[in-house]
């Protein structure tokens, strides 16, 4: 569920196309917002969310996850085996029904149910409960890593025995509260985002939902997608900003390769953070170099696609990771126009056939210093 | 499996404040009376730190109580050498995370406050304050604080991701917010709690167990509401890899709770 529709199909439409869905949208003009233009998921789509589930009529977040989740669950193969005690759920989200909110701020009417979300953990109860989970229910909240560490939740539920299937869902909504925050941050591009653009000049928001079924391997098709390792830190430097070294997010990714046994000279494909901020762009690029030395793999950002999603970003971003494994696709960067000269050589501004894409990583970082990476793995070669 | 034990806790909340070594000692006055209405008063450094640790008059009551929880544990954590810190993990769990920042944010948008309207920035500044790096993870309790936490500083330590692992429970929802998105408030609306888990080697038993520390415990429990039955003797290991949702959370309690110390 993203500013490109419903459906994993529009986002691997897309990826091959190298589309962003980025716009100017009318109702955020005129504001005081520093940009208009984002990735907003189509009111159209609301309208059909709200025609197939009445009761959740106000409540965005929920429609959103819940479509997303509904989609992941009908796609997966060989959930029957699974009974719904071994079932579980971890819902990553930055502000969860934040729209809940700021309807109670400005005493505008809210139903029940939204009202319930604003509290992240009890929108995570209530997609378990809607999905049929009876297992572990877990909600991440740590900024823009957040969906990664929901997705190494996920895999350690499994791995620790404490689940056979896990149902691992992103959501974060557009917002008055965060176009208003990066507002006075001074981190939105009016013109979009362009990330590793030599021109960048900031991000831009999107919102959406994403979901994901992982599955015990012995339940698993063949040829699915291994969750490999997964690396987090902190810089210890500073809340909002990057640390200019890039240390801290190189040491999540040497952490990832450790924990997932893969040496850096194996790794294919790199999915960077790439807001499109002079800072995390240049950072990345730093960290890239700390790890993969003169040898960077390809790497490229779909923030262009889809814009800044915080808490769906780690999901949907491992969404287009899955896409780009199966087709065999290195993913271009939307909206990137003349690369940055200090950006490493290997960034992929355009889509192309890959020679090999067997083992790629996937990197977020957020406010506070975090930073997540995560290795994944095509099997059946 | 490692061996693990709480190597050190600590409490703030309504009551007063106190680590395992000194108990819960309750705030003088005038604080005594705003606090124990469960109001959310000026929380000045001085209250805990013996020097101004920086930034702390710009942070939400959310990062004062988790870093003077932290820094109630005197646990040395600024004398640990860079390795030590590298591999020291963070677990944040919160149940209402930064509502009230939320709500002040959506009253004065302010680039200070956006970067504390997330329950994870507690986190940045415990790394920033005591330099570490990671790993780090911020659970959202589903309706009471729990010690979920606990349970993944456990794994942590098992899966070899961490050496020790800072956990804390923090809440700091002002009455009005709470009353106005209809939050629970049966219990206090702002307590931090904070344990250090880690090997016990090299540390006093008495130290690692201290009486201090199991009352200490069993007050975060009480005031979070969650009281544990059955509570038994299991020594200082805290179990891993329990059954279950909820038992998660009861069982590395029941490991820290000693017959002495329960009703």
């Amino acid at each position: 569920m993203t500013t490109l529709g419903l459906g994993v199909e529009r986002l691997e439409q897309a990826l091959l196309g190298n589309a962003s869905g980025l716009r100017v949208c009318p109702g955020l003009a005129g504001k005081g917002y520093s940009s208009a233009v984002a990735g907003q998921v189509p009111e159209p789509v609301f309208e059909q969310l709200r025609d197939r589930d009445a009761t959740h009529a106000d409540a965005r977040a929920f429609l959103l996850a819940n479509a997303a989740l509904s989609e992941a669950v009908l796609s997966a193969r060989g959930l029957e085996a699974v009974s719904p005690s071994r079932r579980a759920l971890v819902l990553s989200t930055t502000k969860a029904d934040m729209d809940a909110l700021e309807r109670l701020f400005r005493r505008e009417p809210c139903s029940a149910a939204a009202r319930r979300h604003i509290q992240p953990s009890l929108l995570a109860e209530d997609l378990a409960a809607a999905q049929g989970v009876a297992g572990p229910v877990q909600c991440v909240s740590a900024a823009c890593i957040s969906g990664l560490l929901a997705l190494k939740q996920g895999a350690l539920l499994i791995r620790r025995g404490r689940a056979d299937a896990v149902f691992v869902a992103g959501v974060d909504l557009l917002s008055h509260f965060v176009l208003s925050g990066f507002t006075t941050l001074k981190s939105l591009d009016a013109e979009g985002c362009r990330p590793f653009d030599r021109d960048r000049g900031g991000l831009s928001l999107g919102e959406g939902a994403g979901a994901l079924v992982l599955a015990r391997r012995e339940l698993a098709p063949p040829r699915a997608i291994s969750v490999r390792g997964w690396g987090v830190s902190d810089d210890a430097n500073h809340l909002t900003g990057p640390s200019r070294d890039g240390s801290g997010l190189a040491l999540a990714i040497s952490r990832a390769l450790t924990s997932g046994g893969a040496s850096a000279e194996e790794i294919d494909y790199l999915h960077a953070h790439g807001t499109g901020t002079s800072y995390n762009d240049a950072m990345e690029s730093r960290a890239l170099r700390t790890v993969f030395g003169g040898q960077v793999p390809p790497f490229g950002s779909s923030k262009g696609m889809l814009g800044h999603t915080l808490g769906a970003a780690g999901i949907l971003e491992t969404i287009l990771c899955l896409i780009a494994l199966r087709a065999q696709t290195l993913p271009g960067t939307p909206r990137l126009r003349e690369p940055d000269p200090a950006v490493p050589a290997s960034v992929v501004a355009t889509p192309r056939p890959a020679e090999r894409l067997r083992k790629l990583l996937k990197v977020n970082c957020g406010f506070g210093g975090t930073n997540a990476a995560v290795l994944l793995e095509r099997n059946g070669e | 499996m490692s061996d693990k034990a709480i190597l050190a806790a600590s409490y703030l909340g309504p009551a007063g404040h106190g680590n395992d070594l000194t108990g819960i000692r309750p705030w003088g006055a005038p604080l005594s009376d705003a606090l124990g209405r469960g109001e959310l008063g000026e929380l000045h450094w001085s209250l805990v730190f013996a020097s101004d640790p920086g930034r702390f008059a710009r942070m939400d009551y959310m990062s004062r109580l988790g870093l003077m929880a932290v820094e109630l544990l005197e646990a040395g954590l600024d004398a640990l050498p860079v390795r030590t810190r590298d591999r020291l993990g963070v677990c944040v769990e919160t149940r209402a995370g930064s509502l009230s920042t939320d709500v002040r944010f959506l009253q004065t948008p302010r680039a200070s406050l956006f970067a504390y309207t997330l329950p994870s920035t507690l986190i940045g500044e415990i790394c920033i304050r005591y330099r570490l790096r990671g790993p780090v993870l911020c659970l959202m309790a589903p309706t009471r604080l729990g010690f979920a936490s606990l349970d993944e500083a456990c794994c942590w330590l098992d899966e070899g991701e961490a050496d020790a692992c800072l956990c804390l429970g923090c809440e700091a929802v002002e009455p009005e917010t709470a009353r106005a998105m209809d939050l629970e408030t049966a219990t206090s609306n702002w307590h931090a709690c904070a344990a250090l888990v880690g090997a016990p080697e090299g540390r006093p038993r008495e130290r690692a167990m201290g009486s201090g520390t199991d009352s200490l415990l069993k007050t975060c429990l009480d005031l979070c509401g969650q009281r544990p039955t059955g509570v038994h003797p299991v020594g200082a290991e805290l179990p891993t890899n329990a059954p279950g949702r909820d038992p998660l959370a009861k069982a590395a309690l029941k490991a820290t709770l000693p017959t002495a110390n329960r009703d």
